[in-house]
C-alpha cells in the first residue's frame, strides 16, 4: 500500500516536482544542485500457527537535496513532500555546502541524460503488487505455511513463513538538465518448516522471489525448504578432510556479498579491500565471471539510472578470472581517474549516494545441477551456510563459516551433515572455482545477488570426527 | 503534535476489525551531522523528518503501520492497513478517548539547545579535538571527528487513553586516532555523549577528548603483546559498563528471557552474582546519554533494580512483555524511529559504586591485568559466554600498573564474572553508546566503577617463554 501513489501513476508528478526544485534550487543561489525524490511502501506478513504473528506495512516519502558549491558539498533531506519544507532543506543544504571543504571530485554527472534507457522494457513494475489489498497478501503467507506443513509427516511445525514486498517511486534531477523517474516493486515469500523424527529435528528454508505476488512459486518453495529439512535429520559431523565443496544455489550467492564489498572502488580508495591494486590481474579461475547489471529484466535492482543519474549499463567487472574494473560513483570515479560505472545506490532519501552493486550475479553456466553432482562425484553439497558476515574479513579475504548439508557419494547425496565448517582464504576460494551450474538464482536479501550452484575443488571442511 | 480528535479517529479505524490495543506514535527529529575526516568537513548534512506509526495488539501478534504523511486520509488509510492483520478476529477492546495524561514527573534539563550554537562554533569544536589529537605527535596518523545532534519530539495516544508528548535533546562527539610506527597500527578513541545541548563541552574539552583519544593509540604503539591465562582482571569505571550491558544486560530484557535465550530466565530472586553487586537499568539520571523522560510507550522513566547484593531482582520489559508476564512495565520500550515497534531495551544500565578507591584495589593486586578501554565484543546470549578485546590494557605487578600491553581479549561468561567480582571502587562513571538489536539502533550509556574480577582468561598473543 503506497499511500503517496493513490490513483496510480505518480511517477510523472514526481518527476516534475524534482525538475522544478532543482530550477528552485539554482534560482535560491546553489551553483549546482541535485533533487532525489523517493515515494516507497510495502508490507510485510509473518504468520504462525495459522495466524498473523507480525504484519508491518509503510508509507514513506521524502526528498534528499545535494548542493555542490565548486567542490563543497551540502546534503540536507526531509520528509514529506511539502514545497515549503522543501524550499527549506534545499536552503539546509546550500547552508550546508558553505561550511564544507572543498574537493574538487565532488561533482554531478555530465552529459545529462546521453544513453538512457525507457524505463518500459526493463519489467521493473507490475501493478498486482500495489492493487492487491493486504487480505490477500495475508492469506498468501498462511497457504505457504499450510503447504509447507503438509509436505510431510514429518514436519512438526514451521518456524516461520513470511510475504513481503516493496514498491518505489524515484524521481531525480539536476542543475545539468537530467530529470528522470521510473517505478518498480518487488516481492518475495521465505519458509523454514522444521522437520522431526524421534529426538532429532532440523530445519530447512527456501525463498522464491517476483515481480507480483503471483509470480511466487509457493508449493515449489514449501517442497524444497521441507525436502531440505527431512534431509538434514539425523546430521551429524564428519572428520576434518580436504574434498570438493558444492554450493547450492539456494545460498550460493550468500558468498558474493563479501566479494562485491571488495569490488567497490570505495573500499578500494580507504584501503580496505582485498582487491585494491589487482586491476588487470587473474584473481580467479577461468569459471569466474561476474556481472553487475542494472538493465537486466525485472531484476530486483533494475534501473534506467542509478541514485545519481549515470544511466545504468551491464558489465563484467571479472571476466574469466581477470579483474576488469571496480564499482564507482561519480566521486570515486573522479578520485581514480575513470568514469562512473552508474553503481551509486542509496538506502533512502536520509543518504548521500555510496558505492553500491545493482544486480550482481555469477555468470551461469550450461551444466544441469544433477549432472554437476553426477561429475563431482564424492564432496560436501552444501545448502545452508551460517554466519557468513561475521565470518568473512573483507580485508583479509579470510573466510571461516559454519554449513550444513550432505556427503555426496558416487554423485548421490549419501548422508546429512552439521558442524563442519568451511575455511580459507576468498581468493584461494575463486581460484579453485570448477564448475558452475545453470540454475542462476538471486536473494531477496542484502540487495540483488545472484549466483547458479557451483563447485570449489580441494577446499578444507573441518568438523569432528 | 497530533490533534486529539484525529488520534481518537485513528485509533477508532485501528480496532475497527478488533484487537486488544492501538496506539499511535508521532515523532518529529531533526538532526545534524558534521565529520572531519583528513582535517577536511567529510560531511555536513541535516535532516528533518516526520512520521507517524500505528499499531494494533490482538493476543500475540502485532501489527504495524507507519506513514510520513500525516494527513487525515493517511493515517486513517495505516490504521486501515495495521487492522487489516487482525482479519476479524473477535471483538475489538473499549476505545477510551485519550486525553491529556499526567506527564511524568521527572524533567531533564536542555540549557543550550543546538539551534542555538552556530555552524562555526560547531565546526570549531570538531576543529579543536582534531588539533589536539595530532598534536600528540608525528606518529598520529589519521584523526576521524564527528559532531551530532538531535532533537526529537513524539506524541503518543493509546486506546487505554493515554495521551503523553515529550521532547528529547542529545549531543555526542566522537574522536578516533590512528597511530602508526613501523607496520603497528593502534587506534584510540573517545565519545561522549549527553542527553541535553551544547552544554557537554562544558563537561569535557573537545581538545581534551582529542588529546585522549591520540595518547591512547601512542601508548598503546609501545605496548608489549599481552600474556595469556587466566588472571585477576581490574576493569576501569566507564569503559567496563559495555561488558554488563552485553554479556548481562541483553539476558535481563524481557523478550530475550521468553524466547529462552537468556541464562537469567527462570531465575528471579536467586543470587546470581557476588553479594558485592548492585546493578541498575535508570534512564531517570540527569545528562546522562541514555536517558529520557518516558519511553516510547509513554511509561515514565524508572529506575529498576536488576541485580541487588547480587541476587536477581527483576527483568526490563515493554507494555507486550508486561502484560504477557503479569507484571509492572519498567519503561523500557524503547524503538529507533517512527518506523519502528517499540521492543525491551536498556536505558542507562550500571553497575553502583562501593567504597573502595581505584588506587586501594590496585595496590591490593599483586600480580594481573588492568583493563583501561575495552573495545569490541561478541556474546552468546543463550550461554552468556563472551570474548572482549582490551584496546589499552596494563600490567599490574606489586600493586602498581606496570608496562602497557596489547593484543589482549577477556574470555569469560557473563553470570560467572558476576560471580567473581571481588572488590567495587566508589568512581562510578559512563560510556555513551548506540545499542543494536533486531534491527534498531537506540542510545545507551554504560556504567561501572572500577572493580575486580578475581579472574578471568586472558587471551594474549606473546609467545609462551
Amino acid at each position: 500500500m503506497v499511500t503517496g501513489a493513490r490513483g496510480g501513476g505518480g511517477v510523472e508528478e514526481l518527476k516534475q516536482a524534482a525538475c522544478a526544485w532543482a530550477e528552485e534550487a539554482r534560482r535560491m543561489g546553489a551553483r549546482e544542485a541535485e533533487i532525489y525524490v523517493q515515494d516507497s511502501g510495502g508490507v510485510t506478513i509473518k504468520v504462525f500457527g495459522g495466524e498473523v504473528e507480525e504484519l508491518r506495512s509503510s508509507a514513506s516519502r521524502g526528498v534528499g537535496v545535494r548542493v555542490l558549491d565548486g567542490g563543497r558539498l551540502g546534503y540536507a533531506y526531509c520528509s514529506g513532500l511539502e514545497p515549503e519544507e522543501v524550499r527549506r532543506t534545499i536552503r539546509d543544504a546550500i547552508n550546508n555546502a558553505r561550511y564544507s571543504t572543498p574537493d574538487e571530485h565532488n561533482r554531478l554527472p555530465e552529459g545529462a541524460a546521453e544513453g538512457l534507457v525507457s524505463p518500459e522494457g526493463l519489467g521493473m513494475y507490475q501493478p498486482e503488487t500495489e492493487e492487491m489489498p493486504v487480505e490477500g497478501k495475508v492469506e498468501l503467507a498462511l497457504r505457504l505455511e499450510e503447504l509447507a506443513r503438509g509436505q510431510d509427516p514429518r514436519i512438526r511445525a514451521v518456524e516461520s513463513a513470511a510475504y513481503s514486498d516493496s514498491v518505489y517511486r524515484v524521481a531525480l534531477a539536476n542543475t545539468g538538465g537530467f530529470c528522470g523517474a521510473y517505478r518498480g516493486c518487488d516481492c518475495h515469500c521465505y519458509v523454514a518448516p522444521i522437520a522431526g523424527e524421534g529426538e532429532g529435528s532440523q530445519s530447512g528454508f527456501s525463498f522464491a522471489v517476483g515481480k507480483k505476488p503471483s509470480d511466487l512459486d509457493l508449493e515449489g518453495c514449501a517442497r524444497e525448504a521441507a525436502g531440505h529439512a527431512l534431509m538434514l535429520l539425523g546430521a551429524e559431523s564428519m572428520p576434518s578432510r580436504r574434498t570438493a565443496v558444492i554450493l547450492d544455489n539456494l545460498i550460493a550467492a550468500e558468498f558474493l556479498g563479501v566479494l562485491a564489498g571488495a569490488l567497490s572502488a570505495e573500499a578500494v580508495l580507504k584501503g580496505r579491500s582485498l582487491l585494491a591494486g589487482r586491476l588487470g590481474e587473474s584473481i580467479g579461475s577461468d569459471k569466474l565471471t561476474l556481472v553487475d547489471d542494472a538493465l537486466m529484466p525485472s531484476g530486483m535492482a533494475t534501473a534506467p539510472f542509478d541514485d545519481e543519474g549515470v544511466p545504468s549499463r551491464r558489465q563484467e567487472i571479472v571476466k574469466d578470472g581477470v579483474l576488469r574494473g571496480y564499482l564507482h560513483t561519480v566521486y570515486t570515479a573522479s578520485r581514480s581517474g575513470t568514469a562512473s560505472t552508474g553503481n551509486a545506490r542509496r538506502g533512502s532519501y536520509r543518504e548521500r549516494p555510496r558505492v553500491s552493486p545493482s544486480n550482481f550475479y555469477l555468470d551461469p553456466g550450461e551444466r544441469s545441477r544433477e549432472e554437476i553432482l553426477r561429475e563431482v562425484g564424492e564432496g560436501v553439497l552444501v545448502l545452508q551456510l551460517v554466519g557468513v558476515h561475521a565470518g568473512a574479513n573483507p580485508i583479509s579475504g579470510e573466510i571461516s563459516v559454519g554449513a550444513l548439508g550432505m556427503l555426496l557419494q558416487g554423485g548421490e547425496p549419501h548422508r546429512p551433515l552439521r558442524e563442519i565448517t568451511i575455511a580459507g582464504n576468498l581468493l584461494e576460494l575463486l581460484k579453485s572455482l570448477s564448475m558452475k551450474g545453470d540454475d542462476l538464482r538471486f536473494l531477496p536479501l542484502g540487495g540483488s545477488l545472484g549466483c547458479p550452484t557451483i563447485v570449489f575443488d580441494g577446499v578444507m571442511v573441518a568438523g569432528r570426527s | 503534535m497530533l490533534d486529539l480528535s484525529m488520534a481518537e479517529r485513528t485509533l477508532r479505524r485501528a480496532l475497527r476489525d478488533g484487537g486488544d490495543f492501538a496506539e499511535v506514535f508521532v515523532e518529529s527529529r531533526e538532526s545534524y551531522s558534521l565529520r572531519l575526516e583528513e582535517e577536511k568537513v567529510e560531511e555536513n548534512s541535516t535532516g528533518r523528518e516526520t512520521g507517524a506509526g500505528v499499531r494494533v495488539a490482538y493476543g500475540e501478534s502485532m501489527a504495524y503501520a507507519y506513514t510520513n504523511d500525516l494527513s487525515e486520509a493517511s493515517l486513517l488509510e495505516t490504521a486501515a492497513a495495521a487492522a487489516a492483520a487482525v482479519r476479524g478476529g473477535g471483538a475489538a477492546a473499549d476505545l477510551r478517548v485519550p486525553s491529556p495524561s499526567t506527564q511524568p514527573a521527572i524533567s531533564h534539563e536542555v540549557k543550550m539547545l543546538p539551534e542555538g550554537v552556530s555552524r562555526e562554533e560547531k565546526l570549531s569544536l570538531a576543529r579543536r579535538a582534531d588539533r589536539a589529537a595530532r598534536e600528540q605527535g608525528p606518529e598520529v596518523v589519521q584523526v576521524i571527528v564527528a559532531l551530532g545532534d538531535s532533537r526529537q519530539r513524539v506524541f503518543i495516544a493509546a486506546s487505554d487513553g493515554r495521551c503523553l508528548e515529550d521532547e528529547r535533546v542529545r549531543v555526542r562527539l566522537l574522536v578516533q586516532a590512528v597511530a602508526a610506527r613501523g607496520g603497528d597500527i593502534q587506534t584510540g578513541y573517545e565519545a561522549p555523549g549527553m542527553l541535553g545541548g551544547y552544554e557537554l563541552f562544558e563537561r569535557y574539552d573537545p581538545a581534551e577528548l582529542g588529546a585522549a583519544a591520540a595518547r591512547q593509540a601512542l601508548i598503546m604503539l609501545d605496548a608489549r603483546p599481552a600474556p595469556s591465562g587466566p588472571f585477576p582482571v581490574i576493569i576501569a569505571n566507564g569503559t567496563g559498563g559495555v561488558l554488563f550491558h552485553e554479556a548481562c544486560g541483553h539476558g535481563l530484557e524481557a523478550d530475550a528471557v521468553f524466547k529462552d535465550a537468556s541464562v537469567f530466565a527462570g531465575r528471579l530472586g536467586e543470587k546470581v552474582a557476588s553479594k558485592l553487586v548492585f546493578a541498575y537499568d535508570d534512564p531517570t539520571l540527569p545528562g546522562i546519554w541514555g536517558s529520557y523522560r518516558m519511553d516510547d510507550e509513554g511509561t515514565p522513566a524508572a529506575r529498576t533494580p536488576l541485580i541487588e547484593a547480587g541476587v536477581l531482582r527483576s527483568f526490563i520489559n515493554d507494555l507486550k512483555r508486561a502484560r504477557r508476564d503479569r507484571t509492572a512495565p519498567t519503561g523500557n520500550g524503547r524503538r529507533q524511529s517512527y518506523r519502528h515497534l517499540p521492543i525491551p531495551r536498556m536505558s542507562n544500565t550500571f553497575i553502583a559504586p562501593g567504597d573502595l578507591s581505584p588506587e586501594e584495589i590496585i595496590a591490593d593486586t599483586p600480580r594481573g591485568i588492568y583493563a583501561k578501554k575495552l573495545g569490541g565484543g561478541e556474546v552468546n546470549p543463550v550461554t552468556g559466554d563472551f570474548i572482549f578485546a582490551v584496546t589499552e590494557g596494563y600490567m599490574v605487578e606489586g600493586g602498581r600498573i606496570g608496562d602497557p600491553v596489547k593484543g589482549a581479549t577477556l574470555i569469560g561468561n557473563g553470570p560467572r564474572v558476576l560471580e567473581g567480582i571481588d572488590a567495587i571502587a566508589d568512581d562510578l562513571d559512563f560510556d555513551a553508546g548506540m545499542c543494536g538489536k533486531d534491527g534498531q539502533s537506540v542510545p545507551v550509556s554504560t556504567g561501572q566503577p572500577t572493580l575486580r574480577v578475581h579472574e578471568l582468561v586472558v587471551g594474549g598473543t606473546a609467545e609462551v617463554g
